[in-house]
Order: C-alpha cells, then sequence, then structure tokens
C-alpha cells in the first residue's frame, strides 16, 4: 500500500495554480506455461510520482520514479511540470482561464482488495491447469496457460482539494490450446478466465475450471473440423462477448470528446438516430446491475467524481465521454473519463465500462429467427476508425441454417460501419456479460471492461470466396 | 558507434553490480540483469493546439536468476540499494517454486563493448519549431488533414546488460521520434485514420521534405470520399510499404520466433533452406544501418545483434531465435532477434507494378484480426484504392480481404524499385496474386 507522503508536501508547500499531483504503483506478475515448461516467471513494480501543471491553457507535466518521505524529489517534479507548462505558455500565449473549481473531497476505493499472492501461488494455479490439459488431452499441438495479474494503486491530490486513494485489482489466466485440422494446419482456440479481484479470489483452486478445459477442448475439436465464413454481409447474432468489443470499438471510440474534436463520425450525429430503437449503450463508471463492474473509477485522474455516461439511448445519439477540458468546450458535464495507465501516463479521455443494456429477447429464439446466417461466439482484437468502420477478430463461431446451429467457423474477421451496423439490430437478448481482461491503446494502453447482450445484426465477414 | 565499454552514468553500473552481487549472495547458480536510465522528452499536439510539454525520468532494473535451471525474473524502477536487494530476494523466492528447464541459461562470455548514437540533450526549441512547422507546411500544401495527435519526443537512454558469465554491454541512444495521427475532412465528410510514424537524429530536418509523408498526406486527402463495391473476387494486392511492415509483424510472430518454434505450431518449423516465399523475396533484420537510426545493437538476451537475412531469393536462411529458444528446439541463436526490417528492392519500377495488375487493391494499411497459427488472416483494407486495368482508380471503404500468409509471400509477382524509410524500416511496395477481396 502506498503511503501518503503527497499529504505532507501539499500542507508544506500547496500548490501554484491548476495541480493535479499524483503517486502510483502498478503491480504486475505473470507466469506462463508453453507445452509444460515454464517460460515466464516474473514480477514487477512500477512506481513513481508524477505532476500536471496548467498555465493559460498549456499543459506541463513532469514524472520520476521512485516515491517517498523524500519532499524535495516530489518538489522537483512538480517544478519540473510547471517549467513545462510555462515554456508552453511563453511560445503559445493561449490565455484560457483555469478549470471551474470543483467541491473537495477525500474518498478511498478498493483499498481493502490489496492482497499481495506469492508467485508460489500462481505457479501451483497453472502448473495444475496446465497438468490437467497434458493429461486429458494428450493429442493436442500446444497449449500454453499464462495468468496475470495487475494491481493498479493511485492516489492524487489536486488543487482543487480532491483526494483520491484508489486500488484496482485485475487477475486472469489465459488458456490457448491449438489442435490440428485434417489438413495438418494448426488451429487455435483460447479462453480467458477471471477479471476484477486479487487471484486468491479469482483462482481458490484450479479444478473449479476444469469444466471450462473441457468445453473450450470440445470447441476447439469442432472448429478443427470447421469451415471458412463466406464473405460479404450476412446476417450474423454477435454473443456478448462479441456486443461488447462492438459496444468498445465500434461506438465507444467515435464518441470520446477528443476524437469527435478531430472529425469522428460521433460529431454529426448528436441528437441524432445511430441505432435500431433497441439499442442503448452506456459507459458505467463503477457500478452496473447492482455490481460492482470490471473496471470501477470512482474518481479519475483530474479528480472529477466519477458517474455514469449515456451514450446512446434507445438508438439516439446522447452523450460524448470528456476530460475536463472538453466538457468546458462542449458545454457538457465531465463524468470521469480521464485516465492514466501508468505513474508517467497524462490522463487521456478513456472508457471504463461500455456496455450494450440487454433487451427482451432470448437467444433460442434468435438463433431460431435465422435463415442463413452465423452465431459469433468469441473475439479477439479489434480497431476502431474515424469513419465509424471498425472490425474485429473473431475466432470462434458456428454457422446458423434455417434456424439452427451447423458447423463450427475458423478464424475470420467482421467489420463494418458502426451506425450502420447497430440501425440493423433487429433482436436484443435479456443477458448481458462481462469481459474484464481487455487492454485499450491510445497513446498509452490502460484496462477497460466491455460488456453487452447478444444482438442480431446484418454485418460483412471476411470470409473466403 | 562501436567503442570499448565505459558507462557514463556510473549509478546504472553501480545497480548492475549490486545485482550481480546478490544473486551471488542468496545462492544462485548465474544470472543476469538489464538496468537503464531514460528521460523522455515530448512536446504533443492534440484537438487543433500544441497542448503539453511532458518530462518522464525513470530508472529501470530488470532481474533474473537460475538455480538449478529454475527460473525467477522481476523487475523494478529503482536504483535504491534496498530496492534492489528485495527485488533479487523476490526473484529468488519465484526460482524456489519454479519448475527446472535445462534450455535455461545465459549469454557466454564475449567482449565487453559500448553503443552509442544521437544527443542526450534534447533540443527543445528546435522541437518546436519542427511541429510548429509541420502544421504550417501541412496548412498550406495539405489544407483537408486534421491531426488528431502530433507527438515530437526525445527518448535518451543509457542502458547495461550484465552477467554472472562477466558480459558487460551498453548502449546510449539520443533519438527524435515523431508520432502521429490524423484524417482528412471535407464539412462532415471524413477519411480513415492514417498515420506515420518516423525517428531521426536531426530535429531541423523539415517533416514535409519526406516523399514518404507527402504521399501518405497525400493519399490521405484523396480518401475522403469513398467508393464501396458488392460482391466478391480474387485479385492483386499491391501492398504499400507501411502496411507491409504490419505483414512481416505477423510473419515473425507466426513462423520465426520463439513461441511458434517452440509451441512447434510455425507451419516453416522443418523448412530452412527451402524455397518458401516467391524468389523476388529478400528480407531480413538490421542492426546497424547507416539510414535505420532505430536499429539496436544489442539483442534482449545479452548478445551483440548482427545484420541477419532471414529470407533470401525466397529461401529460408534463419529464424528468429533468442538463445533460450534455440536451446528450447535445438535450433541455432540467431544471430538478430529484432525488429528492424529490410527488404530489399526489386527490379519493377512502381507504376510498372500497378500497371500489370487486372482488378485489385492498392493496400494502404490493414486492420485485421490476429492471424492463426496457420497464417489465416482477415480484415479491413483501409487507406486503400481500387486498381483497375493497371490503373489507380477510386478510394474504397467497407473492403476486406483474406488470404494466408505463407501463401501471400509465395505469391509475390513483384517488388518495387522504390522503397520507403521510417529510421525503423526500408520496405518496398509488393505485387501479391490471388488474394480473397470482398466488398458489400
Amino acid at each position: 500500500m502506498l503511503q501518503d507522503h503527497l499529504h505532507d508536501f501539499v500542507k508544506k508547500y500547496g500548490f501554484t495554480g491548476y495541480t493535479e499531483l499524483r503517486a502510483q504503483q502498478n503491480r504486475n506478475r505473470a507466469v506462463s506455461m508453453l507445452n509444460g515448461s515454464l517460460v515466464s516467471n516474473s514480477s514487477g513494480v512500477s512506481k513513481g510520482i508524477s505532476a500536471r501543471v496548467v498555465r493559460g491553457g498549456a499543459y506541463g507535466f513532469a514524472s520520476a520514479t521512485g516515491y517517498g518521505e523524500d519532499l524535495d524529489a516530489i518538489s522537483q517534479v512538480v517544478n519540473a511540470a510547471s517549467q513545462n507548462a510555462a515554456f508552453l505558455d511563453d511560445h503559445v500565449r493561449r490565455g484560457e482561464p483555469d478549470f471551474s473549481p470543483v467541491q473537495p473531497f477525500t474518498r478511498k476505493d478498493g483499498l481493502e482488495h490489496d492482497i499481495e499472492v506469492e508467485q508460489s501461488y500462481l505457479l501451483g494455479i497453472v502448473d495444475e491447469l496446465d497438468s490437467y490439459i497434458a493429461e486429458r488431452f494428450p493429442r493436442l499441438l500446444s497449449r500454453r496457460v499464462f495468468a496475470r495479474v495487475l494491481d493498479m494503486e493511485k492516489l492524487l491530490y489536486t488543487s482543487d482539494g480532491v483526494v483520491s486513494h484508489s486500488f484496482v485489482p485485475r487477475s486472469n489466466v489465459y488458456i490457448f490450446m491449438t489442435a490440428q485440422d485434417k489438413d495438418g494446419q494448426p488451429v487455435e482456440l483460447y479462453k480467458v478466465l477471471g477479471g476484477y479481484g486479487s487471484f486468491m479470489d479469482n483462482f481458490k483452486t484450479a479444478e473449479e475450471y476444469f469444466d471450462k478445459l473441457e468445453k473450450q477442448h470440445e470447441l476447439l475439436m469442432q472448429k478443427a473440423e470447421g469451415i471458412y465464413a463466406k464473405p460479404g454481409i450476412q446476417t450474423v447474432i454477435l454473443d456478448s462477448d462479441l456486443a461488447g468489443i462492438l459496444a468498445h470499438e465500434a461506438v465507444g471510440h467515435t464518441v470520446e470528446a477528443d476524437f469527435v474534436q478531430t472529425g469522428s463520425v460521433g460529431g454529426p450525429m448528436f441528437g441524432k438516430r445511430v441505432a435500431s430503437e433497441k439499442v442503448s449503450l452506456v459507459d458505467i463508471a463503477h457500478t452496473a446491475f447492482g455490481e460492482l463492474a470490471p473496471v470501477p473509477v470512482f474518481v479519475d485522474d483530474e479528480g472529477t467524481p466519477a458517474q455514469d455516461q449515456m451514450l446512446i439511448e434507445n438508438g439516439i445519439l446522447t452523450g460524448y465521454m470528456h476530460n475536463k477540458e472538453s466538457a468546458r468546450k462542449f458545454g457538457h458535464e465531465a463524468h470521469g473519463n480521464a485516465r492514466a495507465y501508468d505513474f508517467s501516463d497524462e490522463p487521456l479521455i478513456r472508457m471504463r465500462n461500455t456496455c450494450i443494456l440487454p433487451g427482451t429477447d432470448k437467444l433460442e429464439d434468435m438463433i431460431a429467427s435465422v435463415e442463413d446466417g452465423y452465431l459469433m461466439t468469441d473475439m479477439n482484437n479489434g480497431q476502431a476508425d474515424s469513419t465509424g468502420e471498425f472490425m474485429f477478430g473473431v475466432p470462434l463461431g458456428f454457422e446458423i441454417k434455417n434456424g439452427k446451429l451447423g458447423r463450427a467457423i475458423k478464424d475470420t474477421t467482421v467489420s463494418g460501419v458502426a451506425f450502420e451496423i447497430l440501425k440493423s439490430a433487429d433482436m436484443v437478448s435479456d443477458t448481458v456479460t462481462w469481459t474484464n481482461s481487455g487492454m485499450c491503446g491510445k497513446k498509452q494502453m490502460i484496462p477497460v471492461g466491455m460488456g453487452g447482450p447478444a444482438i442480431k445484426v446484418k454485418i460483412n465477414v471476411g470470409g473466403r470466396a | 558507434m562501436k567503442k570499448d565499454f565505459a558507462i557514463k552514468n556510473q549509478a546504472i553500473l553501480e545497480a548492475a553490480e549490486l545485482v550481480l552481487e546478490e544473486i551471488k549472495a542468496v545462492g544462485a547458480d548465474e544470472g543476469e540483469t538489464w538496468v537503464s536510465h531514460n528521460v523522455l522528452t515530448e512536446l504533443y499536439y492534440e484537438l487543433g493546439k500544441i497542448s503539453m510539454v511532458r518530462t518522464v525520468f525513470s530508472d529501470k532494473v530488470s532481474i533474473k536468476l537460475l538455480k538449478d535451471k529454475r527460473k525467477g525474473t522481476v523487475s523494478l524502477n529503482s536504483f535504491n540499494p534496498a530496492d534492489i536487494k528485495q527485488a533479487v530476494a523476490e526473484a529468488w523466492q519465484a526460482a524456489q517454486s519454479a519448475a527446472a528447464d535445462e534450455a535455461e541459461g545465459i549469454a557466454e562470455l564475449q567482449e565487453n563493448l559500448s553503443f552509442s548514437s544521437g544527443e542526450e540533450k534534447p533540443d527543445l526549441e528546435q522541437m518546436y519549431k519542427q511541429l510548429t512547422g509541420l502544421l504550417e507546411d501541412t496548412k498550406k500544401d495539405f489544407p483537408k488533414i486534421s491531426f488528431d495527435t502530433i507527438g515530437v519526443e526525445h527518448d535518451y537512454s543509457e542502458r547495461l546488460y550484465a552477467n554472472s558469465n562477466g558480459v558487460r554491454l551498453s548502449e546510449e541512444v539520443g533519438l527524435y521520434q515523431l508520432t502521429n495521427m490524423f484524417m482528412a475532412k471535407d464539412g462532415d465528410l471524413t477519411s480513415s485514420f492514417n498515420y506515420f510514424a518516423t525517428v531521426y537524429e536531426d530535429p531541423s530536418e523539415r517533416v514535409t521534405e519526406s516523399e514518404r509523408v507527402r504521399r501518405i498526406l497525400d493519399d490521405t486527402e484523396r480518401q475522403i470520399v469513398t467508393d464501396q463495391f458488392e460482391g466478391s473476387f480474387v485479385g492483386d494486392l499491391v501492398i504499400m510499404p507501411g502496411c507491409l511492415e504490419n505483414f512481416l509483424w505477423y510473419i515473425g510472430d507466426i513462423y520465426l520466433q520463439d513461441s511458434a518454434l517452440i509451441s512447434g505450431t510455425s507451419p516453416w518449423k522443418d523448412k530452412l533452406g527451402e524455397q518458401i516465399a516467391s524468389p523476388l523475396v529478400n528480407f531480413s533484420l538490421a542492426a546497424e544501418h547507416p539510414n535505420l537510426p532505430g536499429a539496436s545493437q544489442l539483442s534482449g538476451d545479452g548478445y551483440v545483434a548482427e545484420n541477419m537475412p532471414l529470407i533470401e531469393g525466397g529461401v529460408l536462411k534463419n529464424f528468429s531465435l533468442s538463445r533460450y529458444g534455440a536451446a528450447r528446439t535445438g535450433l541455432q541463436r540467431s544471430a538478430n532477434s529484432g525488429g528492424t526490417f529490410v527488404f530489399d528492392s526489386g527490379e519493377t519500377p512502381l507504376e510498372e507494378l500497378i500497371g500489370g495488375v487486372e482488378k485489385g487493391i492498392l493496400l494502404g494499411r490493414f486492420s485485421g484480426g490476429e492471424p492463426s497459427p496457420a497464417g489465416d488472416l482477415s480484415g479491413v483494407a483501409k487507406n486503400s484504392f481500387l486498381i483497375e486495368n493497371g490503373k489507380v482508380t477510386k478510394p474504397l471503404s467497407e473492403v476486406m480481404i483474406a488470404g494466408n500468409l505463407a501463401d501471400m509471400l509465395r505469391d509475390i509477382a513483384a517488388v518495387s524499385q522504390e522503397r520507403e524509410n521510417s529510421g525503423y524500416w526500408l520496405l518496398p511496395w509488393v505485387r501479391v496474386k490471388n488474394v480473397t477481396i470482398s466488398g458489400k
């Protein structure tokens, strides 16, 4: 747990002008076994402080590794940030006023979850999972079990009098299995386990995941017998994992206010219909459906108290995600989307937990309604574009013929223009699931949660002719 | 520049020596460490203005130790002796729980050397002039371009590799880098995002004097209004240099590097010395190149890297394996396991290369899913144009391509005489036959 030396610094020196001062520690652990050999067994700590100072609209940022009771070291970072702001202010002479002050408050969130796990514990779980796969599925071409822990702790003081100390744990195990298809070509399928919480909370025993390993292997065997999808526009049910990445990649990025200002397609569509009335989309701050969201943010890294940000309400684009500066420019209220990954990173406008809200349809009815199309169940990476065009990789899906599930399909990619796809959504399932393993890249990486129900859409599939 | 081993920042050397002393003291058989000090200075443009000056000071230490071939690794960002001692103790604890792996080890004793390039101190005034120059030139010559972000950075680092076999290798590098993301706009109409990254030693260079930069900005301005087509066809891809880099990363990952070879999934695992690509393919990794300041002369596992061919005349010459990967697979350690790509020029002028395409796509950027271990990939053609009867006819959107990486390498029908250089890579345009291209 970070000791609060910033309090002593602020008491002794105070702040001159708008300043954010942050101490941060990211703790990570990784254990990776490839075909039974331990290829990674590492832990690490990234700890330091940063200061961001604003002068007349010019930002100065500085950071340094190390954080302790040496108040002079903290002072040097604040001074370096001030000098950077002064350099830029001298050159640009923007003359913008400081941000309107917020009411001072102090919060502590998630500190009770700061539970250090021993490396040997990760090794034990990974070894058990790997041994189970090796024993049960000896004909696999390869297997990899990879455990990862990322604990982010932040202590923030702002010149407005905001004090926030937060701890957000995340722990995952990734299981990769590779088999050979009938032509001897490798076919892979991976699953991610875990999410918010300490490794010991999420992985009390390896045994509780054995059923999931069995299921994954069964799906991999189906994929090895699978076919390539047909190319072109198809009727596709995007299962909940894919709806979550659709919410993030296809829509979320286009309504981040920085992208809106540089010309994303979300700009001219504000207040207009961008989806069918069955679609509502929200970026959740910390609590969803009565439970903690995958990546809870209670106070962002500019000191703004976090609230949910409605983005699409019954098909109408109603909101953007903001930092303090963009909120002032648009005349909107900032809801806490300014987030930084490491101590040395400045806050950027980022998503937290984007989620398409559930509808009323049952997944089985949705499948039954498709004459010729696909159910796509798994996703990997995704990308967005300023035009609203997006893509994401689909490592597993199934044909649907005459309302019934058929053969598995091999790796493919789906793409489309977000608002057109969402306008085509005519069925939305009643069950939301979350993923909590994703990292979003935008200058910096950041953990995000993604959630959604299954949705039925028309979408372009990158298949083989 | 290569020279006798010397460290400028003695704190780096002291931290490394302490790590090795502690590794010995806890009872490990052998160990290694990377110790570095970095200063990043960044001038940042976003939302239509130069918004921020950022300075990041960072110290980093990574430690690996082995006991009976059992491994523990730890990283920290402090040179504080107490922190280092604690980190070595944690690595020792981690090794106790690990299984032995006979392939584990550290670099053998070799000549101790140091390498240096660039300047330690950034010229912030010159960086400011370079950024404002880019904005002025773009406004004048490419008025529809709208930058989302531009970062002009100077990254200085001095880093040292030291191990218990007595190896000491260091590198001191101070380079400038320009990164960006932009689009072209006309009213409410918007092109796809595009970008160019470049690394260089002299910040007084005018960015828009680069032919590569001008081409990318010009292409993007012509991509505001795009066409789509219906149906699918099998045609040719002309892959632009920046996009080719993307495919070469995939090829390294799927066919050539540690993970694919250790797991046995690489379709090329038994193909060393065999023809695996078109005879036109000559692809190598650079460690030292007069036009590629981004190349690193140190490998991640404690060796001096060398220029190394991967594919020559379409024949697989080398894998890109670390010491560990080589020991695990029984193959030879590669002289280079980095990512500075050089693809030799071909004999076909670019105009002729495009002129030979009956129907296909000039591919500027590929936005795709992770390729499968078999090399199958599919994704969206971004910043791209349709080619019909040898002519670039119109910009495209909502077009997907699908193929297999190994097949694509075999199906390379032409390589351009012209190449582009980012400071990290030196690559031509290539024409690939038989790729599935699908519209709406």
